[in-house]
């Protein structure tokens, strides 16, 4: 399985959910001067066809609604990077009424960008560590997903202001 | 100011002293109605070549129990601004729409009923803007506690504990899928 992982690694596709201005970070890191497909990474339109969710800031419920459908149309094994601050604890949206503070209780997140706005630099830098993480197996958000799918779904319902909320149902 | 003087004497002479009326800036002035003479003075001054809504803006006096709604009004002719202001009860904030005046105000008052639950019968399409599943009172408005209700719905992270050391499901066993 080794070899698979490390296959696995070598060639993901990314689809960047672009919300808030985290998107203005995504052109220079595909394009010419910093390269990301030097690391086997592309971006792709279709979450059915993509490794990589990439979420580029914050994310307001209705928004939410779309990220958690998407992230489950895509095939496993499926990886979640949360981009800027505003996915770890809302960022500038901190006291927003309308904006979801914490990302990682809506869908498992593999890997946290931190800063506001992050250079593609750390972009680049996360991308590295995930390949890295893909290959020895710690990128299992994908799994956790499944298994505790429950517990997410509680907390999806809870901002969705419904009794029981399935995206998808199964 | 000559084209701000000309139109406001003229919605004196034609409104009386109900209407205040004063030059603000150069270009710009304001018209205070009571609530009955608003849309008569919105179809006049549209007549008169005010025919561009810009916006619609709501202010909260809460200390006054008073919502006050502000038209923004602009002519390409004149090129003068008008902010025609209105104050409505708080407590039961109810306009009549004017969207057979003005054709754009249908999303202005979506916007407004859902910002401040400002009521506009004749309005056909009052549903929910942006904020979908909407559960807590209209959040534009003074008394709405925003740090509470984002304490209660989202949960806020204390910056001074370590974020790894929160609650959340883990994994049993092996990390890998092999």
């Amino acid at each position: 399985m080794g070899l698979f992982r490390w296959s696995q690694s070598r060639s993901l596709w990314m689809m960047h959910f672009c919300t808030g201005c985290g998107a203005v970070e995504m052109p220079p890191t595909m394009t010419s001067r910093y390269d990301m497909e030097r690391f086997g990474i592309i971006p792709m339109a279709t979450p059915r066809q993509a490794d990589i969710l990439l979420i580029t800031g914050y994310l307001t419920v209705k928004t939410l609604k779309r990220v958690v459908r998407s992230y489950e149309q895509m095939a496993d094994p499926k990886y979640v990077i949360g981009f800027g601050s505003c996915t770890i604890n809302g960022g500038m949206y901190w006291d927003s009424y309308n904006t979801v503070k914490q990302l990682d209780l809506y869908i498992p997140v593999d890997l946290y960008i931190a800063g506001c706005m992050p250079r593609p630099d750390s972009i680049i830098d996360a991308f590295v560590k995930l390949r890295e993480m893909i290959a020895k197996g710690e990128a299992n958000g994908w799994k956790r997903y499944r298994e505790n799918l429950e517990w997410y779904r509680t907390n999806q319902a809870k901002v969705f202001n419904v009794e029981k909320w399935s995206a998808i149902e199964p | 100011m000559n084209g701000e003087m000309e139109i406001l004497e003229k919605v004196k002479k034609a409104f009386g002293e109900k209407a205040e009326t004063a030059p603000k800036w150069e270009r710009q002035s304001e018209i205070k109605v009571p609530l009955e003479l608003l849309h008569p003075l919105l179809g006049y001054l549209r007549a008169q070549g005010f025919g561009h809504l810009a916006m619609i803006s709501c202010v909260d006096w809460i200390e006054e129990g008073e919502f006050e709604l502000v038209y923004h009004l602009w002519s390409y002719e004149k090129r003068l601004h008008l902010l025609v202001k209105t104050r409505i009860d708080r407590e039961n904030p109810t306009v009549e729409t004017i969207i057979p005046i003005f054709r754009i105000a249908e999303t202005y008052e979506r916007e407004l009923h859902e910002m401040f639950g400002i009521d506009f019968p004749g309005n056909p399409n009052l549903t929910p803007l942006f904020l979908e599943d909407w559960d807590g009172s209209p959040p534009m408005r003074r008394d709405f506690d925003t740090r509470k209700y984002v304490e209660e719905k989202y949960g806020m992270i204390d910056l001074t504990k370590e974020l790894w050391k929160r609650e959340e499901p883990v994994l049993e066993g092996e990390n890998g899928e092999d």
